[in-house]
């Protein structure tokens, strides 16, 4: 299971988003955490109660002025929403950020909703050295990690498009929390994208999983939406499949991925990000060219060191008749398929350390097929 | 490694006026310059095709009519002074909420006060303004039309180990102010780079050298402002530099030069500058004192025997290509410092960086990165003083992809985090 990598707010900013947040007064916020994104969102109608008045104040921010909050806070493109209980961005896509298809990779999309997540965490003043600890859980050395992870793109954005994240958490049970995310075109309002995470805790000493409790619950649930909100509804959905183990052998593999310096974060663990891009390291060539990635869906098992080395397998998982038939949309009807249909295709995959053969990650992948843009 | 960052070379902008009176005079048409009246609200210059077309030695050179090309932040304004033939732009600003019009009020008053600051090298920090001007960062022309200026917002995964922007983070970073720069002059005819006429001749821009030095290392949540221009280098190569600066403080962060030739990408041969080319990029040089001080001393090759360190197996990733399939330049300088010793990453910080790119490589190849550290000794890594090494990035069958020479200076005080960073020594 593997923390997203994020960097520290310094010290003293914790220290006083920390009493932000506990509802201790929003004076201790204003003039630290302003957002100058209140020229374009539009947001900052009042709030109710002490907790939601200090992000009112924070989201308000207040035009210019001595440069004493962050500059990034100031020109961040990214604000609460109105409710405060989700938290919106927009990136442009840059050019190294695009791939071979002069669209945004897919780890360019999985970087952002990291990103986002990070920002999020940190409008509304929890630490993201691991994912958004609660003083609570930096107290007793539990962090966030992630447990499975779910992305659907159906339109990569190209270079210099600006694309618009919200994301929001809430509790998932008793054991995890989860984070969604809607991805917009900014151009057109049009969803892009889809995706979803669930997170458990974790003691970061014993890397033992541990159950959330009431405080720490309470802590965090205050900026999640009180009635589920979930990004992807559909109960037939993919995000909630269980993935099985692929049989050996495997139709594909690629043996001896190595992380590289830059994909370690700070603790010398291999970021979560790097694990997609080694999943699709074992897919044939001819389904890169020819399809682009539509789902996909990992689920962590076990964390990566630098000094690992790592067996990336792929097989192909055969399309049931019935997804087939909700899956492909908009077709003329020719619903007969079975596995050998060209314009989807499903692959389950295995990352599992070189050595001992034990379970990394496991995934699942969905491919349409290339249209000419 | 041609790719992107190859053709996104130069950039040249015009300007109505020359930069100082030595420069020779130039009669440009103002492609970059401030024009409040062909700009609705928000937009700021690269209006190309509302100009005339630059005149050189008394010979019109055509632009392309850039309007689909031009996406920046006026794209409100693109849509009342375009040509009828652009597409629909594919960005933002289409539909913008009412409070739009109000932002376009106030932005062209502004506009008109903001021309006289352009002239400044460096002005005091106006973040809203600047937020008004160029909302998502896409970068304006600035300094008569030579210049083109972007900011970034450091983000938390382009952050490295020591919490730090990545040395990829920064040189990312100026491949995609070089591109935008293309973009906005009006002149990207491929998208990677490649003048209209240079596509027409199947050329492209390969990059052979480049240096970089950094001062200092931002970290997450910084915004940094990266100003790029071109210049000539010799009778037929193109010099980029840039100059990154920390937005708040105005201090300068990282130093960048890069040398490109022209390469025939059918024959894959060295090519001059045509003439329609010149004509198409010469207006855009800009003679300035280097940024960065040469280092023209030869890099070595090293061998298996020369080598200190060696890191075989090193492939390419899919995120790694470009859309030619190509390894992006950027992901070389990785790969270089795999090799590196873990004992100067962790004591140091990569102050200096001079390449020599030699050939490109693609998804199949498979590459070996060797070090060798030639100065300071080998069994002096944790000392203080500063840390001389040679590289090259190699094919298994021995073939160059780049050479290296990279400068590691001590980090101070790094768990306090990079505000506290003291320079460099000098030497």
């Amino acid at each position: 299971m593997l923390k997203v990598s994020c960097n520290v707010l310094s010290d003293q900013s914790q220290a006083i988003t920390q009493c932000g947040f506990l509802g201790r007064g929003p004076i201790l916020t204003r003039g630290h955490r302003r957002n100058a994104v209140v020229l374009r969102s539009g947001s900052g109608s009042s709030y109710k109660g002490p907790i939601l008045a200090v992000v009112s104040d924070r989201v308000i921010g207040s035009g210019t002025g001595s440069g004493s909050g962050s500059l990034a806070d100031r020109l961040r493109l990214g604000s609460l929403t109105d409710d405060g209980l989700s938290y919106k961005e927009r990136f442009i896509v840059r050019c190294y950020e695009v791939g071979i298809n002069k669209t945004a990779t897919v780890e360019t999309i999985a970087n952002l909703l990291q990103e986002v997540g990070c920002n999020h965490a940190q409008s509304v003043g929890f630490s993201t050295d691991g994912f958004a600890t609660t003083p609570t859980m930096r107290k007793l050395h539990l962090i966030w990690v992630t447990a499975r992870m779910h992305i659907e793109i159906y339109k990569y954005p190209a270079w210099s498009d600006v694309i618009e994240i919200e994301t929001w958490c809430q509790g998932e049970g008793r054991i995890g929390t989860r984070r969604d995310w809607i991805l917009k075109d900014h151009a057109t309002g049009q969803v892009i994208g889809r995706a979803t995470s669930k997170w458990v805790m974790m003691n970061q000493d014993t890397r033992r999983l541990q159950k959330v409790s009431d405080d720490v619950r309470d802590e965090y649930l205050v900026y999640c939406p009180r009635e589920p909100r979930l990004a992807i509804p559909e109960e037939n959905s993919s995000s909630l499949r269980r993935i099985p183990k692929l049989e050996d052998p495997a139709d594909h593999s690629k043996l001896g991925l190595v992380p590289r310096r830059a994909d370690l974060d700070m603790n010398q663990h291999v970021n979560n990000v790097t694990y997609i891009g080694w999943v699709l390291e074992s897919l044939p060539q001819e389904i890169i060219d020819s399809h682009e990635l539509q789902t996909i869906t990992l689920d962590y098992r076990r964390e990566c060191q630098h000094d690992d080395i790592v067996d990336s397998l792929t097989s192909v998982e055969p399309v049931e008749d019935a997804e087939l038939v909700s899956k492909i949309q908009g077709t003329n009807g020719s619903t007969a398929a079975t596995e050998n249909n060209e314009d989807l295709r499903q692959f389950l995959h295995l990352l599992r350390v070189s050595g001992d053969g034990l379970e990394i990650n496991r995934g699942r992948t969905e491919w349409r097929k290339k249209h000419a843009r | 490694m041609v790719a992107t960052a190859a053709t996104s070379a130069f950039i040249p902008v015009p300007s109505p006026s020359a930069p100082d009176p030595g420069s020779k005079p130039k009669k440009l048409a103002n492609l970059g310059g401030m024009k409040p009246k062909s700009i609705s609200s928000g937009g700021l210059q690269v209006k190309a095709n509302a100009q005339a077309p630059p005149k050189i030695n008394g010979s019109s050179v055509s632009l392309t009519t850039p309007v689909e090309t031009v996406k920046h932040e006026g794209e409100m304004s693109s849509s009342s002074s375009s040509s009828s033939s652009s597409p629909p732009p594919r960005t933002f600003i289409n539909t913008l909420p009412d409070w739009s019009m109000l932002l376009a009020a106030i932005t062209t008053i502004f506009l008109a006060a903001e021309k006289q600051w352009m002239m400044l090298d460096w002005k005091p920090r106006r973040p809203d303004m600047d937020m008004l001007i160029d909302p998502f960062g896409l970068g304006r022309i600035v300094q008569d039309g030579f210049v083109f200026r972007q900011n970034f917002s450091i983000r938390s995964y382009e952050i490295g180990a020591d919490r730090t922007a990545s040395i990829e983070t920064l040189m990312n970073h100026l491949q995609e102010t070089a591109l935008n720069h293309v973009k906005t002059a009006g002149l990207l005819g491929d998208g990677f780079g490649s003048t209209p006429e240079m596509c027409k001749k199947n050329l492209i821009w390969v990059v052979a050298r480049m240096q970089v030095v950094v001062d200092r290392y931002p970290t997450w949540g910084d915004v940094v402002q990266v100003d790029t221009s071109v210049g000539a280098s010799g009778k037929n190569g193109m010099r980029r530099n840039w100059l990154v600066r920390d937005y708040k403080t105005g201090e300068i962060l990282t130093r960048a030069s890069s040398v490109w030739v022209m390469m025939n990408k059918k024959t894959r041969k060295l090519s001059k500058i045509p003439g329609e080319v010149r004509g198409e990029i010469e207006p855009y040089f800009l003679d300035s004192d280097p940024v960065v001080e040469e280092d023209s001393r030869k890099l070595q090759k090293l061998d298996d025997n020369t080598a200190d360190y060696v890191r075989t197996g090193l492939a390419p990733r899919w995120s790694d290509l470009d859309v030619n399939q190509h390894v992006n330049n950027v992901k070389y300088i990785g790969w270089i410092l795999e090799s590196a010793p873990l004992p100067i990453l962790e004591s140091h910080e990569l102050a200096a960086m001079t390449l020599e790119y030699r050939r490109e490589c693609g998804k199949d190849s498979v590459l070996q990165s060797l070090t060798a550290v030639s100065s300071n000794g080998v069994g002096n890594l944790a000392s203080h003083a500063d840390i001389e090494c040679q590289h090259l990035l190699r094919l298994e069958d021995g073939a160059e992809i780049v050479r290296g020479r990279t400068v590691w200076r001590p980090k101070y005080a790094k768990n306090f985090g990079t505000f506290d960073q003291l320079p460099a020594e000098s030497t």
